[in-house]
């Protein structure tokens, strides 16, 4: 093999390493509600954020909108025992296109949280799965696309059989609504992106 | 297109990450089955140092083994009580590990199910409990291998099974011992609610802050 | 380092990272009952697959049987039924499967490798006649092949710490029940969930030592002679 070819391979695996810390810095940021740090992962040229049944937004002003207006409250400290949030990414699957310029994967998530409601700050497990994409820019990869899609969002006292979902929460400036929202028991399946490793399927 | 020096650097920075994140996830393993020893020797012996939720900072070797042995194991030889349950996932750790490096530093996140006793640590009913929080790490390569060289977990909550995080934060958490006493006291032991982010050893990737 | 040893060098990083992404795959096909895809996913050398209290499976044959009961829900002959129903499955039921920690062994010749994960679920599904919703914990010991340049499975062992329900938790009921399915090779190998004190042998090395694993019993059951 060649210098050339090699370092084609150390490159692709820097990438999947890279995006893999972009995902876990991510949640990272989100969970100590620096919003505004959220933002600056997206690339300028980003497509859209869609998560749970808050709606789709697109671009990078929809990205802002969505992050920093909407859950951040443009900066507002929000009252610590009112929002716990802890996003474990979880079994991240990363294909880098063959250009080295794209990238998608599919991780899932954990959340043990406290969320606001109606009747005051409730403890809740949540559960879903990301299917995203990434794009290389000036040498660093950055998030084109989120998408997270919920399993469940369920009460601690009650579980995801009894009680999968607690409500609906679309945000009022949303571009779109949410697309493919099925909560548990509903059976929807979030598809892969990928191809099956053995038989390529 | 890169030199052919330049290419074995950016291969071994990849081997040393992945050697980190091994070394933390079987830092894990071995924890969850009180392998005392063997956790004590995960770390370098220049000036290591553990510091655990509110139980205080203890710094060198032989302090570590102290805390890990003689602490947390009850003494050498001392097995676990039956019905002891401890399981801490090792999880979405990122490494900052330069090219070339022989030090980096790594933030995980730390979540798991015990069954421990909340009055001491030792003796009284064993409770069921979620706990989690974040470790802020730091290691060094001696000798071509990776060691532990500073460990922090800041716990963010251990709450009774029965209850949740929001009812019931912490449970058993009793400060430092006063047998086995620590080094320092505890640096950053602000659970929820308070709202307290342990500050991120990684740089923004974008940004660059 | 010449380039030969580069190469070499790299090849065992790609290695490693096709085997991290090979066992999260086969968590989500298994979550999403795709049998024919988890079924890919095994070598035609496969020694065992073992899976909680359901016994032991031998062989390729043996993970058909398994699977096709245990994940589809019907018998290995109509297999094809069960992957045509898959996507009308009624959804009450089913399994998350996290792939946490994962620690990838490569072996000497770079032609086998082991690994360790653990795995924490939320499932839901009948029990007893009733839909209930647990809590599970549980480690995989399993082992890969490459075989024309794909990894895949030769062995899978997935070791229950604890089933519990979400009403009561592991002290309270550590195990919902014993699962044997109807046509095992061999009962279960090492069913000794909590509160035994059973540890699960590591395949990995100790980091800097190096020295190996023994499994150890730490805690005898005071019945047990």
């Amino acid at each position: 093999m060649d210098l050339e070819n090699l370092e084609k391979q150390v490159s692709l695996l820097e990438d999947i390493h890279e995006i893999e810390c972009l995902q876990r810095i991510y949640a990272y940021y989100f969970d100590s509600h620096q919003y505004d740090k959220v933002v600056d992962l997206f690339s300028d040229n980003a497509i859209s954020a869609e998560i749970e049944s808050h709606g789709v937004f697109y671009g990078k002003e929809g990205i802002r909108r969505f992050y920093w207006d909407n859950i951040g409250k443009k900066g507002q400290t929000m009252p610590p025992w009112m929002i716990q949030l802890l996003i474990i990414q979880i079994g991240g699957v990363v294909d880098v296109d063959p250009d080295g310029v794209n990238a998608k994967a599919r991780f899932q998530t954990w959340l043990p949280e406290v969320m606001p409601s109606a009747a005051g700050p409730r403890q809740v497990w949540i559960h879903g799965y990301y299917e995203n994409e990434y794009v290389k820019e000036k040498g660093k990869w950055y998030f084109s696309k989120i998408y997270w899609n919920v399993t469940f969002y369920t009460t601690y006292e009650t579980g995801w059989l009894r009680f999968p979902m607690l409500g609906y929460f679309p945000f009022p400036d949303y571009d779109a609504p949410p697309t493919n929202f099925h909560p548990y028991p509903s059976g929807y399946h979030v598809p892969y992106h990928f191809m099956h490793p053995v038989t390529g399927e | 297109m890169a030199t052919l020096e330049e290419l074995q650097a950016r291969i071994q920075r990849l081997d040393d990450i992945k050697q980190i994140e091994q070394l933390q996830k079987i830092y894990g393993y071995y924890m969850d089955y009180a392998e005392w020893q063997k956790v004590v020797d995960l770390f370098s012996d220049k000036d290591p140092s553990v510091e655990e939720a509110d139980r205080g900072v203890y710094k060198g070797k032989e302090r570590i083994k102290k805390y890990f042995i003689d602490l947390l194991g009850g003494g050498p030889g001392k097995t676990p009580r039956p019905g002891w349950l401890s399981i801490m996932f090792q999880l979405q750790g990122v490494v900052t590990c330069d090219i070339s490096a022989t030090t980096a530093k790594a933030r995980w996140y730390g979540m798991g199910m015990e069954a421990k006793p909340t009055t001491s640590l030792h003796e009284g009913e064993l409770r069921q409990t979620w706990i989690s929080g974040v470790y802020e790490n730091e290691y060094v390569k001696e000798d071509g291998k990776w060691k532990i060289k500073k460990l922090h977990f800041n716990l963010t909550f251990r709450t009774p099974y029965e209850d949740g995080w929001l009812k019931v934060p912490v449970v058993g958490q009793t400060g430092p011992d006063s047998k086995i006493l620590p080094d320092e006291p505890p640096t950053a032991y602000f659970p929820y609610p308070s709202g307290f982010h342990l500050p991120v050893s990684f740089k923004h990737p974008i940004t660059g802050k | 380092m010449t380039l030969d040893e580069m190469e070499k060098e790299v090849v065992r990083l790609e290695d490693i990272q096709e085997i991290e992404d090979l066992e999260r795959k086969y968590g989500y096909y298994f979550d999403t009952r795709r049998v024919r895809d988890v079924l890919d996913l095994f070598s035609e050398h496969t020694t065992s697959v073992e899976i909680e209290s359901h016994g032991q499976y031998f062989g390729k044959d043996g993970v058909r049987r398994m699977y096709a009961v245990g994940v589809g829900g019907e018998a290995e002959t109509a297999l094809k039924d069960v992957v045509a129903r898959r996507d009308k499955s009624s959804g009450a039921g089913f399994n998350i499967i996290t792939q946490l920690q994962g620690v990838v062994t490569l072996g000497a010749t770079g032609e086998t490798a082991k690994g360790r994960w653990q795995v924490w679920l939320a499932e839901s599904f009948p029990f007893a006649g009733r839909f209930g919703q647990y809590w599970l914990h549980g480690y995989y010991e399993n082992e890969f092949a490459k075989d024309d340049g794909k990894w895949m499975f030769t062995k899978l062992f997935w070791n229950t710490t604890f089933f519990t329900r979400y009403e009561t938790g592991w002290i309270v009921q550590p195990i919902v029940g014993f699962l044997p399915m109807p046509n095992p090779d061999t009962p279960p190998t090492a069913f000794h969930p909590y509160p035994s004190g059973y540890h699960f042998p590591y395949s990995f090395r100790h980091p800097v030592t190096g020295e190996e694993d023994a499994a150890v019993f730490r805690y005898r059951h005071p019945m047990a002679t």
